[in-house]
């Protein structure tokens, strides 16, 4: 009897521990069965087309009377900016915004005084020009008077007509890739600082400074035939500038000379005529009367 | 030469046994249903899976900030996107184009995105306008270089996990989608949806 009890109760405990060592089975209640419907894509699609219709349409009516309005009261150059598409100093709110081909929306904008700053309300959807993507516009009495672009090697300012220009864009962007190779070679990575000089002068062709930084990081890699030959241009254009800055000293002296000649030939006639005998009454005294042009000389 | 009656019963039921192999054999059935029941056979993964993820990824994508903020930034203009890679890194054959298709025609529908032809598309548009550039007359013609360039690619994978013991099996699918800025590589939008399947054969059952 008593084996029989001892018998079922250690399958019994057996048992038990299998099933505790079994995969425990957690019964769900299915979300979809057979027989189901999916919903239907169309209604989705539907309801975003009308907000999306309805929101697109209202950002373009505040986009293009933004841009009746500045169209409106623009005048010469800036009108041809605000058509191009680019941001111009001295161009008013709607202008900028035109210029950009957006709405107020885009903008955040502080009012100071008489300076207003006009900065994207959404970082990193900067609305753009035609140059590039615009951080920060600045306006002084309602006209811009400086706009900040972010370009690949950091923000750019066109603060001055020089900046709007071609050149003075390479400029700027020569400026901050020298900058950065700077960096580079001050944390020791002369590779890199090395790219980023080669990069410049590329933008920047007659700069001797930058001619001797690239053939100083050459020489310093080991690579001393490419910093001889870069020595030597640094040399070359060096002389080059001697003799510009010398072409240019005596150009300012030959044209210091005529316009002193000038003025002298305009001082001695305009001077009284030095007390003398009287000439004899046959031969009338010469009037001298000197040109408009000599007579109102620059200088 | 009278046949017992066993006997007799036996070859009527054989026969009936061949009659009815023989009807089973051509009970071919072909129905039309509707595409939005749900018809799960084997627990593979199949269309019902393909529009709910498609389903899914469209609600979210809406629901996304991206083309709204996109859109005031640029006066109105809706952003434009490119499908990328989408991957199925499970080891089932998962077609990836059916929800894909469905959302690019979402985008294109709701006209909150612009679509522009993917790398695999546009190749074969390219000969064409290459073609109409020496044989197509001069005011029919496509120009060149007027393509427009994406903002955003939408990329994203399959990845499923199994789990089985016995009869039962448990699948799980993870669908994540994303929408990459393709100036600054920022992920401007995730999408994600999850399917978990309990397939159970039993050995008899109704």
């Amino acid at each position: 009897m008593n084996i029989t009890l001892k018998s079922s109760m250690l399958i019994g405990a057996g048992a038990l521990l299998v099933a505790c060592n079994g995969p425990r089975r957690i019964r769900e209640r299915p979300i979809m069965s057979n027989g189901d419907r999916t919903a239907s894509q169309d209604r989705i699609i539907s309801n975003a087309a009308a907000s999306g219709y309805s929101d697109n349409a209202m950002l373009t009516q505040a986009r293009d009377s933004v841009y009746a309005k500045a169209v409106a009261t623009c005048r010469g150059t800036i009108c041809a900016s605000v058509v191009k598409g680019e941001i111009s100093l001295g161009m008013s709110l709607s202008q900028a915004m035109a210029a950009t081909r957006t709405a107020p929306a885009a903008w955040t904008i502080r009012e100071s005084g008489n300076a207003t700053i006009m900065v994207p309300r959404v970082l990193g959807n900067s609305p753009r020009d035609a140059t590039g993507e615009v951080v920060m516009i600045q306006f002084d009495d309602e006209r811009v008077n400086a706009v900040s672009f972010r370009e690949t090697q950091g923000i750019r300012v066109v603060s001055s007509a020089a900046d709007t220009t071609t050149d003075g864009r390479a400029t700027a962007m020569a400026d901050a890739l020298i900058r950065e190779g700077d960096q580079f070679n001050a944390a020791g990575d002369r590779a890199l600082a090395l790219d980023r000089y080669d990069r410049a002068l590329a933008l920047k062709r007659a700069d001797p400074m930058l001619e001797y930084k690239v053939a100083t990081m050459l020489d310093l890699q080991l690579r001393p035939i490419e910093a001889q030959i870069r020595y030597q241009r640094f040399l070359q254009s060096l002389e080059i500038e001697q003799i510009r800055a010398r072409g240019q000293a005596n150009a300012q002296l030959a044209d210091a000379i005529a316009r002193a000649q000038q003025r002298l030939i305009v001082l001695e006639r305009q001077a009284p005529a030095p007390a003398a005998t009287p000439a004899p009454a046959t031969v009338p005294p010469p009037t001298v009367t000197p040109p408009d042009s000599v007579a109102s000389p620059t200088r | 030469m009278t046949i017992p009656l066993t006997v007799a019963l036996r070859r009527v039921a054989a026969l009936g046994l061949a009659a009815v192999a023989l009807a089973a054999c051509n009970n071919k059935r072909v129905s039309r249903v509707d595409p939005g029941s749900v018809t799960d056979l084997s627990g593979r993964w199949n269309d019902v899976d393909s529009k709910l993820v498609a389903n899914a990824l469209i609600d979210q994508s809406f629901a996304g900030q991206w083309s709204g903020q996109f859109a005031s930034a640029h006066g109105g203009t809706p952003p434009t996107v490119i499908i990328g890679s989408f991957r199925n890194r499970t080891l089932e054959h998962v077609p990836i184009g059916t929800f894909v298709k469905d959302l690019e025609r979402a985008y294109v529908n709701s006209a909150r995105v612009r679509l522009v032809a993917s790398k695999d598309e546009r190749s074969e548009v390219r000969d064409e306008r290459s073609d109409q550039q020496t044989n197509a007359s001069a005011e029919s013609r496509a120009r060149i270089a007027k393509e427009s360039g994406a903002n955003y690619m939408l990329q994203g994978d399959v990845q499923a996990i199994e789990d089985a013991e016995g009869r039962e099996k448990v699948v799980f699918y993870q669908i994540d989608a994303f929408l990459v800025d393709l100036e600054s590589n920022q992920k401007v939008w995730i999408g994600q949806h999850k399917i978990k399947k309990y397939i159970d054969r039993r050995r008899i059952g109704w």
